[in-house]
């Protein structure tokens, strides 16, 4: 009984699931790193911790978007392709022709968003299933970019670039954006509890209400306190969060985010209930451009340089996590927080197995290995076969 | 030894401590045929799943006897093997497969790992032709045949697989009526030679007509067993309901008021088959507050013509739509709920519901603007409205966020139901708003028609019930082979009427 009743609380909490399992694998490479003459462990340390979370963000920005693209049912090939291109664009731009920032960036964005629309259009208007195009959209795209750059590195980009990769915020920023956060987490608690009592509906005990919101409060002054004890929060890691946010709000709260699972739970459905169901799978392709855009901007930035090979294989990363996740196959079902601590999973994996000198090879068995572990015990936790 | 072919004694199975059935039992002597009833919901397909062995031997409690010995078997490989073969309501059949090559699925003939078609598809003609049925191809793909064809060609893989016991659920749901004839009729000749049958059906004409006894089960419980003789069509009625269903349809008074739409010249063309006509210039006018009923057979274009002015229709069409005396256009189901028009569609699995969605979400999907500022959505205004709707039509469910698939079938529809009613349509099309759907959610739903025919919606209803047709309808529109056959006010109007105009043997009527 206790058996079933744990198993039903995991599949209601798939979230809790994974962050257990990130916990595993963080006490496994703590333990397998530790250092008996010094006393701690490589892989425990804020500054392996930043470095962890750098490494996820580029991999998240992009399962963010996947997401949306899964739960309408579509898949998208192109993006790590797409990456490299707006990245070396962005680049370009930059290194070349100088551009000022803003100006990169805005153009790389519209870019990205111009190209997703591109994939989505195909897909949603002319009928072309979206593995072909975005199949297709791999082959031209990374052939894009090895003309635009000649096949060499672009380099070397501006510092203020730089800074969107590799940059920190001072400490008393990331203490200020920490407190924004958590009052306005605050703020929509009793807004939610307001409202909820407005139309009489139930409300949890104020106690469970507030060891919640203090259970929150912690979590983020801990991750806050460990960033800046090594050199504060890592540019890349905020935008992520930003990015995190607002997927998350867009899922959950508009209507945009209801039609996109709507959807992916019957299209033909969908259809009939007077939803512009093109329209939505459209722009769900058109997010992802744009979030391609957001990646080749950080992935540029970060490596200082413009490089023909970006992103190889970024979307198979971000397809990975949204399925590590607990995104189904089918649409319909996922989160962009599970996508996300896929992500971490996979980037927690990466950097351990680094650190302990694993090969290269090895590194990507296992990971092939736990992405298929990982779904079935997804499977085997929600009780039903995905097909 | 019992002369009893099948005993199911006190079977009782729950799921997550709910009680699903409760100590029911059925018997089934060789060579009879059980009718099998109960509303949506009742256990029916639970006691069936418990007998096939979808829910294997130790899931469940009880005891079942099958030719006086205990079966205890644990996958439906063991139960088909022992001769109990089901058929479901929903046809399990591989399209692009052949005929031959359905009813061998699983049991293929084959020499030395390679298929012997030859004798596949001989043997495959010969159980057809026991079968009485001497015009299926059975090197042909599944996929050329009609519905009433492939459920003929399920009967014949049953028999090939030697059954003795056939379990037929809803089996004429989407038949033509002569479909339906032909295989009432089969069924008869099987259980002369000795076949024993369980047939459950909402349609309790087929079920008197067919049946040698009758068990009746209630919310999991056994209601009674009863010879056919000492029943009649409403007893049976009254034992499902648990109460006296004197009138089926609660007529109310409305006042009918000006043309609110008219279509003119309707025509649709087949998807997959672009030279065929399915609607051939169809024009009616509907009023204010009317209720229109269109009748037919099964085939007759019907739905074509009702998502044709929805803008659902996939393949070509042509003709035009007046709203209130202005002419509309109407692109896309999008454009039909702006103008006022909502639809209920025929099949509700496949484009009713969003299955894995909630009840609530489902129901405020189209009109999500309605509680939002800026996209956001105000969620609790949202389910405010949803709780509201769930309590006027009476939704069972234990939760809004509860996934639609979740609820029995006429909860499902009321809820596709609310969606439509929701944006406040002028008209309302259903397209067979009570298949699938028990006694009670049937009246309740009748009640919604009328509620809205007050408030003066249009409504627009194709059934293939006749009773239906006739029992709501202020006027009713016959259509046969795409053509308009008959546009009658519903008064001491009759089944045969209506029937014989579908068929095209009268034209002028009434």
């Amino acid at each position: 009984m206790a058996n079933i009743n744990l198993r039903k609380f995991l599949s209601e909490n798939k979230i809790v699931a994974l962050l257990i399992v990130v916990c595993l694998i963080w006490a496994l490479f703590g333990y397998l790193t530790f250092n008996t003459d010094t006393g701690v462990s490589g892989f425990l340390t804020a500054r392996n911790f930043s470095n962890l979370l750098r490494q996820m963000a580029i991999t998240g920005i992009l399962a963010a978007a996947m997401v949306f693209v899964i739960v309408a049912g579509e898949i998208d090939l192109s993006v790590g392709s797409l990456l490299g291109l707006l990245g070396g664009i962005a680049a370009i731009l930059d290194a070349v022709y100088g551009w000022p920032l803003a100006g990169t960036i805005s153009f790389v964005l519209l870019a990205g968003a111009a190209l997703g629309l591109m994939n989505g259009w195909l897909t949603a208007y002319l009928g072309i299933p979206s593995f072909i195009v975005t199949l297709g959209g791999q082959l031209a795209f990374r052939g894009s970019v090895l003309g635009l750059t000649g096949g060499i590195t672009i380099a070397p980009v501006s510092p203020s670039l730089r800074y969107i990769g590799q940059g920190y915020l001072p400490g008393w920023l990331g203490n200020g954006c920490a407190i924004a956060l958590f009052v306005l987490l605050l703020f929509m608690a009793f807004r939610t509890r307001r409202k909820r009592l407005q139309h009489s509906l139930r409300v949890p005990t104020p106690v469970m209400e507030a060891t919640r919101l203090v259970g929150i409060g912690i979590l983020i002054l801990g991750f806050v306190l460990v960033l800046n004890s090594y050199q504060g929060i890592p540019v890349p890691v905020l935008v992520l969060l930003f990015v995190l946010g607002i997927f998350t709000i867009i899922a959950k709260g508009t209507v945009f985010g209801r039609y996109i699972y709507a959807v992916g739970s019957n299209a033909e459905a969908t259809r009939l209930s007077g939803v512009n169901v093109n329209l939505v799978k459209m722009v769900v392709f058109g997010l992802m451009g744009v979030m391609a855009a957001l990646a080749g901007l950080t992935t540029t930035a970060r490596l200082a340089a413009g490089t023909p090979s970006a992103g190889f294989g970024g979307e198979l990363d971000a397809i990975a996590s949204c399925f590590i996740g607990g995104t189904s196959m089918r649409g319909g079902v996922g989160s962009v927080i599970g996508a996300l601590v896929g992500a971490l999973i996979m980037a927690s994996l990466d950097n351990g197995m680094s650190m302990l000198g694993v090969d290269t090879f090895w590194q990507q068995i296992i990971k092939g290995i736990i992405l298929v572990i990982a779904v079935y015990l997804d499977i085997i936790s929600s009780g039903v076969k995905r097909l | 030894m019992s002369d009893f072919l099948l005993e199911m004694k006190n079977i009782s199975k729950s799921f997550s401590g709910v009680k699903a059935l409760d100590r029911i039992h059925l018997e089934v002597r060789r060579g009879e045929c059980v009718g099998l009833c109960g509303e949506n919901g009742a256990g029916k397909s639970t006691l069936m799943k418990v007998l096939s062995a979808v829910y294997p031997y130790g899931s469940w409690e009880g005891e079942i006897l099958w030719e006086g010995r205990e079966l205890k078997a644990s996958s439906i490989r063991e139960t088909e093997k022992a001769g109990i073969a089901i058929i479901h309501q929903e046809l399990m059949m591989v399209p692009h497969l052949s005929v031959a090559e359905n009813i061998f699925l699983g049991s293929e003939i084959s020499n030395h790992g390679f298929l012997d078609y030859d004798a596949m598809n001989a043997r495959a003609q010969e159980l057809l032709a026991k079968l009485n049925v001497h015009d299926i191809n059975p090197a042909l793909p599944v996929l050329n045949y009609s519905g009433g064809k492939q459920q003929l060609i399920e009967i014949a893989k049953a028999l090939n697989k030697n059954a003795k016991l056939l379990i037929l659920d809803e089996p004429t749901s989407a038949l033509t009526a002569t479909e339906i004839r032909t295989l009432l009729d089969l069924i008869k000749g099987l259980k002369a030679e000795g076949l024993a049958c369980v047939y459950i059906s909402h349609k309790l004409e087929e079920v008197a007509e067919i049946s040698d006894t009758v068990t009746v089960i209630r919310d999991g419980t056994h209601i009674g067993t009863r010879p056919i003789g000492e029943l009649t069509t409403a007893g049976i009625v009254t034992m499902m309901v648990g109460r006296e269903m004197k009138n089926l349809y609660p007529k109310e008074d409305h006042d009918i008021g000006e043309v609110v739409l008219e279509a003119r010249n309707i025509s649709c063309w087949d998807v997959t088959n672009p030279e065929r006509k399915v609607v051939d210039d169809v024009s009616f006018k509907i009023r204010k507050g009317e209720i229109l009923g269109i009748a037919g057979l099964v085939g007759a274009g019907r739905t074509e013509l009702v998502s044709t002015l929805f803008g659902a229709y996939h393949g070509t069409h042509k003709g035009s739509a007046y709203l209130e005396g202005k002419e509309i256009t109407i692109r896309s189901p999008r454009d039909a709920v702006k103008a006022g028009i909502c639809m209920v569609p025929e099949d509700r699995k496949r484009s009713g519901i969003l299955p894995i969605i909630g009840v609530g979400h489902n129901m405020t999907i189209s009109v999500l603007n309605r509680f939002a500022a800026f996209g956001l959505i105000d969620e609790h205004e949202e389910l405010a409205q949803i709780q509201g709707e769930i309590l006027r039509l009476k939704i069972k469910t234990a939760d809004p966020m509860l996934p639609i698939a979740s609820l029995s079938g006429g909860n499902q529809q009321k809820a596709v139901l609310s969606k439509m009613m929701l944006p406040d349509p002028r008209i309302l099309i259903l397209d067979e708003p009570t298949r699938g759907v028990d006694v009670g959610a049937k009246y309740e739903i009748y009640k919604l028609i009328f509620a809205l025919a007050k408030a003066g919606v249009a409504v627009l209803m194709v059934s293939s019930e006749l009773t239906e047709v006739l029992g709501i309808s202020d006027r009713v529109l016959v259509i046969g082979e795409g053509r308009l056959r008959g546009d009658f006010v519903n008064d001491n109007l009759t089944q045969e009427h209506v029937l014989a105009a579908a068929l095209g043997q009268t034209t002028q009527m009434a």
